[in-house]
């Protein structure tokens, strides 16, 4: 790894000694030289590396069942595919179950957060209170908790008020667990928003909410779509909540009856395939949209705190 | 949390109304501190679930990043396609990632066992993840693969924040790549990979998915760690007092690694100064 990425930089090298009187004019041409393949080619087998994992699991649900049960010759991997294990998925499993569940859950808890994390956004990026710093240092603060730690007594309290197996009590704790970083987003967001916006909307005559919502909320819309989608994302994503939470078919989410199939179908691993892609496609399609601004976002966070 | 601390005194099963909670005083936490499981998953979760898999995360991650920010790919306006792809495994939630593994390693039909042992490199499919001295490095890659891109991106992030002006001087007082990489790019770069590996530590520490979803523990109790522990003591033998002490404990590490770490990267700071 290391030879690689020292030879990446070694035509720098090679072109501020030739040049040291006028090194930016040649720095920034885009000569094609063939040794640059000594770095591409590599880095494609690197690339093909981290990508096989996710094109095996498509092309494995995508196979027929009778190839994936014995050794196949090279030569007939690509023969028969087709959708013979998803229709296997649907019709004899509960699988369309977890899909909707998951859908309404993460659906719910993004509004959710949302709506609280607009609100509370909105007042610590314009209220000077009190305990504002105190509150910002526990809304960090809940970052560092181990979540895993949580599970027990959330799961005792569940079952004393009647929460387990209820969207109810998955969506409040998921809400919970994707607000403090969505807080921290919108505060960001709305700090960029100039305050005489707020004062042109009171004086129309709109009250608090209304200026958060009619007003702040669609200025910084590209910034609440991306927090909208992290939380949806991080939510479909969640697994020990879930399982723990969740025991009956009829609530389970797609992560949960996903992994619940490792066991019973461990023969069957088209099926296994189909079920792990369709739970992938709503999170690397979301990914796919918000990208860019989520790298930057991420990215942002990270390197400002 | 408070209600963690008084449940992690108490016996109390899943099945029972917490008004039917016995209490045992601190019979929890003396359990777990005399019985050899916690040490082994303690360790377990030290170093082969977290210490290594972010020493790893971090060496690639810097390496993957620098070439993504190389100028050859620039040149071939490739920077682009190549930073979707290693993003990929970022975008499949930890479960699918399990499975997909899963089944890559499977002994008797998966794809890496068919190609070693069509090239001949073993006389027949290894159980990667049923065998002892596989078991570990196999939960290392899983980890790895799906957690590398977060580190990538941020690594990044503070390598485009790094003025060009800091290289075009390195360059000048004619320090090779691996100088200027030594003394431009990783004191630069200080503070960012304070965070990420904070985050990633915290994150590792505490995950309990893959490792649960991988091998359950097994084989045995062999690759157990702290957060598997949790959850089978409270429901899979039913005692969720006896999770809950395991959770106090968790924290306790965790909190006592925070303070050491900020200590440790504020002492640098001042040297620095």
């Amino acid at each position: 790894m290391t030879t690689t990425t020292s030879s990446t930089t070694q035509p720098k090298e090679a072109d501020s000694k030739q040049n040291n009187r006028r090194p930016a004019k040649r720095r920034l041409s885009n000569s094609r030289r063939p040794r640059d393949l000594l770095v591409i080619i590599p880095t494609f087998v690197l690339l093909l590396v981290i990508v096989f994992p996710v094109l095996w699991m498509v092309f494995t649900s995508l196979r027929p069942a009778t190839a994936l049960a014995g050794n196949v010759p090279w030569s007939q991997y690509f023969s028969g595919l087709g959708f013979d294990a998803y229709r296997r998925l649907f019709d004899g499993t509960t699988f369309a179950r977890y899909i909707l569940n998951s859908v309404v859950i993460s659906c719910a808890s993004t509004v959710c957060t949302i709506i609280l994390a607009s609100i509370a956004g909105y007042g610590l990026s314009r209220f000077r209170f009190r305990l504002r710093g105190f509150m910002l240092f526990i809304i960090m603060g809940t970052q560092l908790l181990p979540f895993v730690v949580l599970i027990t007594p959330v799961y005792t309290f569940f079952s004393v008020i009647g929460l387990l197996n209820s969207y109810v009590g998955i969506i409040i704790v998921y809400t919970a667990m994707t607000l403090p970083l969505s807080i921290f987003l919108t505060l960001g967001y709305f700090d960029t928003i100039p305050r005489v916006v707020d004062e042109a909307a009171r004086i129309d005559g709109c009250t608090t909410l209304g200026v958060i919502f009619r007003i702040i909320v669609p200025l910084s819309l590209p910034g609440i779509v991306t927090v909208a989608v992290t939380a949806f994302i991080a939510t479909w994503e969640e697994f020990l909540f879930a399982t723990v939470l969740l025991t009956q078919d009829q609530v389970k989410t797609v992560q949960v009856g996903l992994a619940g199939y490792f066991g019973e179908y461990s023969t069957d691993w088209g099926v296994i395939m189909a079920a792990a892609t369709v739970a992938a496609i709503p999170t690397i399609l979301l990914f796919s949209i918000v990208q860019k601004r989520l790298v930057a976002g991420m990215a942002a966070g990270s390197v400002k705190e | 949390m408070v209600y963690n601390i008084i449940l992690s005194l108490q016996k109390l099963s899943p099945y029972q109304s917490p008004g039917d909670a016995i209490w045992v005083g601190l019979s929890n936490f003396t359990e777990i501190f005399t019985n050899g499981e916690t040490a082994s998953s303690a360790w377990n979760t030290a170093f082969w679930l977290t210490a290594l898999t972010v020493a790893i995360r971090l060496v690639v991650g810097m390496a993957i990043a620098l070439l993504l920010q190389s100028r050859v790919l620039a040149r071939w306006k490739l920077r682009g396609v190549c930073r979707t792809a290693v993003l990929i495994p970022w975008m499949v939630p930890p479960v699918v990632a399990v499975a997909c593994w899963k089944w890559i390693l499977d002994a008797n039909t998966g794809v890496l066992n068919q190609v070693l042992v069509s090239l001949g490199l073993v006389p027949r499919g290894v159980p990667f993840l049923a065998d002892t001295s596989t078991v570990w490095w196999s939960i290392v890659a899983i980890v790895v693969w799906r957690e590398l891109p977060f580190v990538v991106i941020v690594l990044m992030a503070g390598l485009q924040s790094i003025p060009q002006e800091q290289y075009e001087a390195a360059a000048l007082d004619s320090a090779g790549p691996w100088k200027s990489f030594l003394h431009v790019t990783v004191p630069s770069l200080r503070p960012v990979i304070t965070v990420v590996v904070i985050m990633t530590v915290i994150q590792t520490f505490n995950n309990f998915v893959y490792v649960w979803l991988t091998t359950g523990g097994g084989p045995g109790t062999y690759t157990q760690v702290l957060a598997t522990q949790l959850y089978s003591a409270a429901f899979v033998k039913n005692d969720l007092g006896h999770g809950a002490a395991i959770g106090i404990v968790m924290s306790a590490i965790m909190a006592i690694f925070a303070l050491v770490y900020f200590r440790v990267a504020n002492r640098d700071e001042v040297r620095d100064v």
